[in-house]
């Protein structure tokens, strides 16, 4: 019987880190990837460039300037492209560069403060030691002698170690500022399953509070996952898929509980939203008395 | 259909829906063109809205088991955080604390760590200066020949002095000469000795040394043909601020290194994140030195011609540094 199983043990892929605001709710975040982080950096160079060499190329053509006052706009423009675009664009947009904005990353301070100045200008000064420099020298390796490269390898290999060996994939700059950079999240209010729609104002399903005594928490939000498939964007395949899995679920929730009546062919759905709503408010109302349950495990925290 | 049907988790969300949506809405709009697009009543509601979702989001951990409400408010609540608490102060605001307060304030501070970085630097050039009145040739040892512009062992005294009474021997206007100075090598060394001091003061300690022994075989070459007293005028005009500038990146590199490798009661890491306020301000200022150095370089050296007048504008701008440091940005209380 399933009741000897063990609880498996399931691990988050994603780190992530919790940052409590002045409010005092605790916040959880997900860190942002390194190569998520790789690629904005890359997007932020690229932009960066393009956008350098296209204006030199139409001030040239335009051939407004002398070639002196031309070199020196040129020497500007690509010294504003290293750690002054970084800083203003991240005072400007809170937190983000253009390619931060692409990629959808954003920076914030672990301290659940806001994002100070003195925060961007360090991270992204140390911008200077940890991308530019490097990458540099990683270009101009061709043209170094044994020892150069050496010293540039193991710097670089430093370097990487730093934000993969953090917790938050911290690199030095973030370390120092006390920052790190997380995925902003996405909000979709997804409608309620709890709430019935006014073409069935009342379920035909019914069950008794023995019958809810199976499962917890992570059963009744994986079903939830289920229902709330938009049946409406899936193609004719996914469509059978789909309802083929709510047959097999309602299925094996109606043997789990013992139901006695028999689900007629096509009420699956209906059968599991009724299931889910009893489900809900079973549990909601055992975890108000201090009965929170897991999982269908719960049982055996009880015994302990 | 009536809310008594409903279960509480239900209720709940019924009642608060209106509001959370109301505040995305206006998250976003946040987000995209920024906390100044809002009025006054709206901004006010983001406050008030943010904190009444923060209470939802408290409260629906404990009574609800839908996970689709959770997730939203979840990311609702990060995003309306982070909209919340962006960064207050305006650029222009942000500029003028600096330079009125904060950096005069942190040179005095970190006194010990340029002291450190001034004594490097002066051993430096002493020993440059020694070493090449005892054999000329570590000259060409210390400086990379694209450095000194053909002033080398060869050059004459006459050579010498038409570098530095030369006018535009150059050939380049002041902007030019401006713009090149910018991003020469003094920069380029300012940010390495700067950024470079985090690995325990070592790299920051070696180029400081290494920039003073070139000064100081710079500086004997010339005493050597006799023309000490030129070579100082003409190094003084721009060298006071910008040997200054690159002593202030020194000690910035060595607070940070410092921290490092005495970071007393605190962590490492800690003592880091503390002092590296510190240092990053001194990086500022030494930038800020820098480019006024280009400026002198640019607009003064080669017109003012005069050796005199040379060292009164160089040591002049040393001397208004360092009344700044001292006097500037001193509050009531304040112990030195």
């Amino acid at each position: 019987m399933s009741a000897r199983r063990r609880r498996p043990k399931i691990k988050d892929p994603v780190k992530r880190h919790t940052l409590t605001p002045p409010e005092g709710v605790p916040l959880t975040f997900e860190v942002a990837s390194i190569g998520a982080r790789f690629a904005a950096q890359l997007l932020d160079i690229l932009f960066t460039l393009l956008f350098v060499i296209s204006f030199l190329g139409l001030l040239l053509l335009s051939n407004l300037m002398s070639g002196d006052m031309f070199m020196i706009i040129a020497v500007l423009m690509f010294f504003g492209l290293r750690v002054p675009y970084y800083v203003i664009t991240e005072l400007m947009w809170n937190g983000q560069t253009l390619g931060k904005r692409l990629v959808k990353l954003r920076v914030v301070s672990s301290d659940g403060k806001g994002l100070s100045a003195y925060s961007v200008t360090v991270r992204n000064m140390m911008k200077e030691a940890e991308v530019f420099m490097p990458g540099l020298y990683l270009l101009a390796s061709s043209a170094m002698d044994g020892w150069t490269k050496l010293i540039v390898v193991v710097w670089v290999f430093i370097l990487l170690i730093v934000p993969i060996r953090s917790k938050r994939n911290q690199r030095l700059g973030d370390i120092i500022a006390g920052t790190y950079v997380v995925e902003i999240p996405k909000p979709v209010l997804l409608p309620d399953l709890a709430v019935r729609g006014t073409a069935a104002p009342k379920d035909r399903f019914t069950f008794q509070p023995n019958q809810l005594d199976h499962y917890g928490r992570y059963e009744l939000q994986t079903l939830e996952t289920l229902l709330q498939v938009k049946t409406g964007q899936l193609d004719a395949g996914g469509r059978m898929r789909h309802d083929d899995t709510v047959r097999k679920v309602a299925a094996t929730i109606a043997r789990r509980i013992d139901f006695a009546e028999a689900i007629a062919r096509g009420r699956e759905d209906e059968f599991l939203r009724a299931f889910y709503r009893a489900q809900r408010g079973y549990l909601e109302n055992r975890k108000l008395f201090g009965d929170a349950r897991e999982d269908k495990f719960h049982h055996q925290d009880n015994d302990r | 259909m009536s809310d008594a049907d409903l279960i509480r988790s239900a209720r709940f969300r019924q009642e608060r829906e209106t509001g959370w949506k109301r505040l995305s809405e206006l998250v976003n709009r946040v987000e995209r063109k920024g906390a100044p697009s809002l009025s006054f009543d709206e901004a006010q509601e983001l406050a008030t809205l943010y904190r009444q979702a923060m209470t939802s989001l408290s409260l629906a951990r404990e009574i609800s088991l839908d996970r689709g409400l959770l997730a939203f408010l979840e990311s609702l609540c990060a995003r309306a955080y982070l909209a919340v608490y962006a960064p207050q102060d305006s650029l222009r605001g942000l500029v003028w604390k600096l330079l009125s307060r904060s950096i005069p304030q942190t040179v005095r501070r970190t006194g010990l760590p340029i002291l450190i970085a001034f004594m490097t630097m002066f051993l430096g050039a002493l020993a440059g200066y020694l070493l090449f009145f005892e054999d000329a040739t570590w000259y060409n040892t210390f400086m990379p020949p694209d450095m000194a512009g053909g002033r080398g062992l060869g050059s004459s005294r006459e050579d010498l002095l038409s570098v530095i009474y030369g006018g535009d021997g150059i050939g380049t206007s002041g902007f030019a000469a401006f713009a090149a100075y910018l991003f020469s090598h003094n920069t380029q060394i300012s940010i390495f000795i700067f950024s470079l001091g985090v690995l325990l003061c070592v790299p920051s300690f070696v180029l400081t040394f290494y920039n003073g022994l070139l000064l100081g075989a710079f500086v004997a070459l010339h005493v050597d043909r006799g023309i000490g007293y030129d070579i100082a005028a003409w190094l003084s005009i721009h060298g006071v601020t910008e040997i200054g500038a690159i002593i202030i990146a020194c000690a910035g590199g060595f607070r940070l290194g410092l921290s490092v490798l005495f970071p007393g009661q605190l962590t490492r890491a800690d003592s880091l994140r503390l002092h590296g306020r510190d240092a990053v301000k001194l990086a500022i200022l030494a930038a800020i030195m820098l480019v006024v150095a280009a400026i002198l370089e640019g607009f003064f050296r080669q017109s003012v011609q005069d050796a005199e007048v040379r060292l009164v504008i160089g040591w002049g701008a040393g001397a208004l540094w360092l009344a700044y440091f001292l006097l500037a940005g001193r509050e009531r209380g304040e112990r030195s």
